[in-house]
């Protein structure tokens, strides 16, 4: 089971939840820089944009350690850092496209994402229902579906009709 | 030894949204809390503040012992003490001033419903008629106006609808679960509407947002009748069969084109027309959802019946997708009214605001405080407070403290000391909602819940215990025979062919009634009618309107140039719920401090920036705080928001205890008059 955490942005709220909650597991606080998932909210497009690991399959931060530090687990998908062995080379935060690595400053390692044991804290507190815990192939069709949706909706209201 | 796990079902009652949850203990310690997946209401989530209640409950400051105030600081007695202290004071005062110079006055800190219904109860076999809560200032006002047109105030069928209207609320932050619901309705492709004069989190994914100016939200939905109207796209057949008044209010809202509406509300004329059609083209399946951003001002009860009126006119009353009616819970009734009648004892404010007490036997907490404060219309001496914070919530915090502090006893059950249990002569420890067992009803999907007692101290009384040991000292022992809230539990219960032994077993909400629809076609309405009253001939016999008639707020017809910014309050946030949690300390990391919300216009014009303090002042008071300036589509300009709830810049030291919606007597909170001067710094 490879499941991940699917974000659809057309549902966020930027209510800050799974920032609260991510970094409430791993600080205890509700400090949002400490947080894996980050949510930016724009206002004049008023877009809300969530974003967070996908795990790749082919992940790029996974193949440039040099440590050998970042691993995936064969049933689970998940890509997760030993920190015992990251040296802080930061490379992986450059190589990451989507800037999903962050560094710890006071421990001296790189932290991202792990899926919390597989019960994401990030799903679970999303009010909005915009982070779900997918199947990739299940996740594909709910976006097949959204995007139906967004169609859907602009050509009734165009016409004007039911 | 391996710690003993556990894990007990039951509900959240951080709000009134009462999610489905598993508490996790080890060796009878709360270590998580996490969603019950098989409740329908929350759906396998849960939000952030449900995992606080570990927090809350053991946190340091709890109040575990019962205290007393005295010449040299706060006592700790032992609880017995404490309520014959209690109960041989309430008998002095009575002797003394009349029975009804003792209240009671509910908050919803540890919970309602029940908890409320307990003590209605109590006051009444007192001999008092002086129920007081802070109803007076939150959901009654809609309840009444909903009830006017509908008989009753329906629930929003979110999941199933294909327009979705959220009207002067945010539930994001208020009610987090019915976003999932607006989630999975927008995903199947209905249109989000959402009327706010400011771009709440709610209205960030709205197909539609509707920036109406504070307390013109009348207008707009006589607008939106007059389109229906104008345009034939209104439900005939059951405006005729199950309506009256609708000649009057297709002659009324003649008036409101979408021109005019632009010039009241400041919505374009184009948006009220795509509002309208989005609307016409759903119907009936159209769900509007509103709530208290409609309560607090001077015309907020004929607001909220405007908009309540559009339900008739789209065919969505009590149909799928649209705004539902339920049956009401099969619980036995705690109150006396109807075995003791008390009218004649002249509940406080019963007079003044009529209808209020008609509709909730309420009576009104800002009228009371002259009984306290000048002996008008007779004196008012004691009051017994679960679980309220009014110096923070209360409009007018300066005479609500003034009061307080006259009263010759005041009783506060609370979990923390509140800047209203800091006034109190006793200060008694209150359970939280997982130091009972009670019922619980969630009307939407017409199931029954047992919450569990899952930790306890011994002083932390729940409220029947309380109520019940106060009123054996009293004499009243025969109004409270059951042995403990179980008991209660039981007799509530009698009569409906459910138990409590079927509530345990069904945590995820054992249903009461099956689902149902179109009560309009043989039951008839619960209003004196039977149909929809867009004319309200129970109004008319009071002296009020008939029609949901529209004035314009007093900031728009007679504006005054020393007041020129408008102000609304009490938006709420997410962590937070009223005036509670600012003290666990996560919470203040994600929200850490008060602020006025403003236009970047009113910023510059000002010559202030984030963060900058600035005083605002009303007609009632003055405070400092600092600016938040919001981006351009965030805030109408000339418009301000501050949150209630925070003892550092308390925003109810400015707001009206002065003046009210006339039917439900709601005081001016969210449409008020303030001007604003930049502190040197």
């Amino acid at each position: 089971m490879t499941r991940i955490v699917a974000v659809d942005p057309d549902s966020c709220v930027a209510c800050r939840q799974c920032e609260y909650a991510c970094a409430f597991r791993r600080t205890g606080d509700f400090n949002r820089s400490a947080s894996h998932i980050r949510v930016s909210f724009y206002p004049e497009e008023r877009a809300c944009v969530p974003v967070t690991c996908m795990h790749c399959g082919d992940a790029w931060c996974l193949e440039i350690c040099p440590g050998g530090a970042i691993s995936q687990d064969p049933e689970t998908g998940a890509v997760t850092i030993d920190e015992t062995r990251c040296a802080g080379c930061k490379m992986c935060l450059l190589a990451c496209p989507y800037g999903n690595i962050h560094f710890d400053a006071s421990q001296g390692v790189s932290q991202k994402c792990d899926l919390c044991e597989g019960d994401p804290a990030c799903v679970v507190v999303c009010g909005s229902g915009a982070l779900r815990f997918l199947e990739p192939d299940e996740a594909v069709e709910s976006r097949r579906e959204s995007v139906d949706v967004v169609l859907r909706r602009a050509l009734r209201l165009d016409k004007g009709g039911k | 030894m391996a710690a003993q796990r556990e894990v007990k079902k039951t509900l959240c009652r951080q709000c009134d949204d009462r999610c489905g949850i598993e508490v996790h203990l080890e060796d009878g310690r709360i270590v998580d809390i996490r969603p019950n997946k098989d409740h329908p209401w929350n759906r396998g989530r849960v939000c952030v503040k449900a995992r606080a209640v570990i927090d809350m409950v053991y946190h340091a400051d709890r109040i575990l012992t019962p205290l007393k105030r005295t010449d040299s600081g706060w006592q700790e007695i032992p609880l017995d003490q404490a309520l014959d202290e209690i109960a041989a004071r309430l008998t002095e005062i009575a002797g003394r001033h009349g029975r009804r110079s003792v209240s009671v006055w509910k908050g919803e800190a540890v919970g309602f419903m029940q908890q409320e219904d307990i003590a209605r109860r109590f006051i009444h076999a007192f001999g008092s008629p002086n129920y007081l809560s802070n109803d007076s200032a939150c959901w009654t006002s809609g309840h009444i106006a909903y009830s006017l047109v509908d008989g009753a105030w329906p629930v929003p069928d979110f999941e199933h609808a294909d327009c979705i209207v959220v009207w002067g609320t945010n539930p994001v932050a208020s009610h987090p679960n019915v976003n999932q619901l607006i989630t999975i309705a927008r995903r199947k492709g209905a249109p989000l509407i959402v009327v706010d004069p400011r771009l709440s989190e709610s209205a960030r994914r709205a197909d539609l947002h509707v920036p109406v100016r504070p307390g013109t939200d009348g207008a707009l939905a006589w607008g939106l009748a007059h389109l229906f109207i104008e345009n034939g796209t209104y439900d005939k057949e059951f405006v005729e069969r199950h309506t009256v008044g609708f000649p009057q209010a297709a002659e009324y809202a003649r008036a409101f084109t979408p021109e005019f509406v632009e010039k009241e509300t400041g919505v374009a004329a184009a948006t009220v027309r795509a509002m309208a059609q989005m609307m016409a083209a759903a119907a009936p399946r159209v769900t509007v959802y509103v709530d208290s951003g409609l309560e607090h001002h001077e015309n907020g009860v004929n607001n909220i019946r405007a908009v309540a009126m559009l339900d008739a006119f789209l065919g969505s009353l009590d149909v799928e997708g649209g705004n539902r009616l339920f049956d009401d819970p099969p619980l036995r009734g705690l109150t006396l009214y109807e075995e003791l009648p008390l009218r004649d004892l002249g509940p406080l404010g019963a007079d003044r605001f009529p209808v209020l007490y008609d509709f909730r036997q309420e009576c009104h907490t800002m009228t009371a405080l002259a009984a306290i404060l000048d002996d008008d219309p007779y004196p008012l001496r004691a009051m017994i407070m679960t679980a309220a914070n009014p110096v923070l919530t209360n409009p007018n915090t300066t005479r609500m403290v003034r009061a307080l502090e006259a009263l010759d006893l005041l009783v506060v059950r609370d979990l923390f000391m509140t800047e209203t249990a800091e006034l109190a002569d006793y200060v008694l420890p209150a359970a939280s909602f997982l130091e009972r067992a009670e019922l619980h009803a969630h009307t939407k999907y017409q199931i029954l819940n047992l919450t569990q007692r899952v930790i306890g101290w011994p002083d932390a009384q729940d409220e029947y215990t309380f109520w019940h040991d106060l009123a054996a000292r009293l004499g009243m022992g025969e109004y409270f025979p059951w042995e403990d809230e179980t008991g209660l539990d039981r007799w509530l219960l009698e009569g409906s062919g459910i138990t409590l032994e079927q509530l345990a077993a069904h945590p995820e909400g054992f249903p009461y009634a099956p689902l149902r629809t179109r009560r309009w076609e043989e039951d008839g309405l619960a209003t004196p009618s039977g149909k929809v009253e867009l004319t309200c001939r129970y109004l008319k016999d009071f002296g009020y309107d008939e029609l949901p008639v529209y004035r314009s707020p007093a900031y728009l017809a007679e504006p005054d140039p020393a007041y020129p910014f408008v102000l609304m309050t009490g938006a709420r946030k997410l962590v937070y719920l009223a005036s509670r949690f600012r003290n666990i300390a996560r919470f203040r990391t994600a929200v850490p401090d008060p602020e006025v919300e403003m236009h970047p216009e009113d910023a510059a014009s000002l010559g202030v920036a984030d963060g900058d303090a600035v005083r605002i002042t009303s007609r009632i008071g003055a405070l400092e705080i600092c600016v938040k300036v919001r981006a351009r589509n965030e805030i109408l300009p000339g418009v301000l928001q501050i949150t209630h709830g925070w003892r550092e810049a308390n925003v109810n030291l400015i707001t009206h205890d002065d003046r009210f919606d006339p039917v439900s007597g709601f005081p001016l909170m969210k449409s008020m008059t303030v001007r604003v001067e930049k502190v040197a710094g």
